[in-house]
C-alpha cells in the first residue's frame, strides 16, 4: 500500500482538483514502484486561510507526504519525489517552490 | 521541512497571534540551525479530536542529524516563544521534535541536504514569500 497525505493551503489548490491528482499521483507512484494504481491511497487536508504559514507570513506551499514500503533505494526515491513533484505543479499550476514532498518508509 | 504544527484548542488563537508565533518560530529556527527563513512552515490545527493530552502542542518534524542537545533547547526555545506570546501556562503545552532523513524530502525541486552539508545554494533559494492580507474579519 502507498499513501499520500497532502496538505493544501485553502485557495491553492480547489477540491475540484482533487479527483485529478489523485489518479495522476497513483500512477507516478505506480509507474516508479510497480503495484496497481488501487493500492495508492491519496487524501487531502486543507489548512485554512490565516492557518498556514511559511517564513512567518501566509503561505501558499502545498505540503505531498508519502508513505512506501521500507527498503527502497535511494535512487527510486528521489524519481518518484521528482515524478510527484512534476504532477503536483502540472495539475495545480503551482511553481516548484510551492510543493515540499517527503517520501518516507511507513513505520514497520 | 522544518514543518511545525501547533495544535490548539478550536479558535483559542487570534490571527494576529497565530501570525506571531509563526514568526517567532522562523526566527527561533532559524537562528539556531542557519536555515533560510522560506524553509520554516508552521501550521495551527484544532485538538478538537483530543490528539495530544496537552491542549496545546508544538508537534514538531526535522531533518535527522543534529545533536539532541540542539534539538531540545530548540523545542525550548519554541515553547517559550509560543508562551510569552499566547500567555498559555507551561502546565497546558506539550511539544515534541520528531526527524525524519533529509535524503527522504525535496524542496524547490531539490532534495534536502544533511544538516551541516548546505552549500551556498541552500542559501540563495529564494522561494516566493506570500504576503497576503489577514482573513476577513481578523487583525492582521
Amino acid at each position: 500500500m502507498i499513501d499520500f497525505n497532502c496538505i493544501v493551503q485553502e485557495r491553492a489548490v480547489e477540491a475540484g482538483r482533487w479527483p485529478a491528482l489523485r489518479s495522476r499521483l497513483a500512477k507516478a507512484a505506480t509507474d516508479v514502484l510497480g503495484g496497481s494504481p488501487d493500492r495508492v491511497a491519496v487524501d487531502f487536508e486543507v489548512i485554512p486561510h490565516g492557518y498556514g504559514f511559511r517564513g512567518g507570513e501566509i503561505s501558499t506551499t502545498s505540503l505531498v507526504r508519502g508513505s512506501i514500503a521500507p527498503g527502497c533505494e535511494q535512487e527510486v526515491r528521489v524519481d518518484l519525489m521528482r515524478r510527484i513533484c512534476d504532477t503536483w505543479c502540472e495539475a495545480t499550476g503551482c511553481t516548484v517552490d510551492e510543493v515540499v514532498v517527503s517520501v518516507r518508509d511507513r513505520p514497520a | 521541512m522544518p514543518y511545525y504544527r501547533c495544535v490548539v484548542p478550536e479558535d483559542a488563537l487570534p490571527f494576529e497571534q497565530r501570525q506571531r508565533v509563526a514568526e517567532a518560530f522562523t526566527d527561533v529556527h532559524c537562528g539556531m540551525t542557519g536555515a533560510p527563513r522560506n524553509f520554516v512552515h508552521v501550521t495551527f490545527a484544532s485538538n478538537a479530536a483530543g490528539e495530544f493530552a496537552e491542549p496545546y502542542y508544538i508537534d514538531g518534524g526535522n531533518r535527522a542529524g543534529r545533536p539532541a542537545a540542539l534539538r531540545a533547547r530548540l523545542l525550548g526555545e519554541l515553547k517559550r516563544a509560543f508562551r510569552d506570546i499566547t500567555g498559555v501556562p507551561d502546565d497546558q503545552l506539550g511539544g515534541r521534535i520528531t526527524e525524519g532523513p533529509a535524503s527522504w524530502s525535496m524542496e524547490g525541486g531539490h532534495v534536502l541536504p544533511e544538516p551541516g552539508e548546505e552549500g551556498p545554494e541552500w542559501h540563495r533559494h529564494t522561494a516566493p514569500r506570500h504576503a497576503s492580507p489577514a482573513p476577513a474579519g481578523q487583525h492582521r
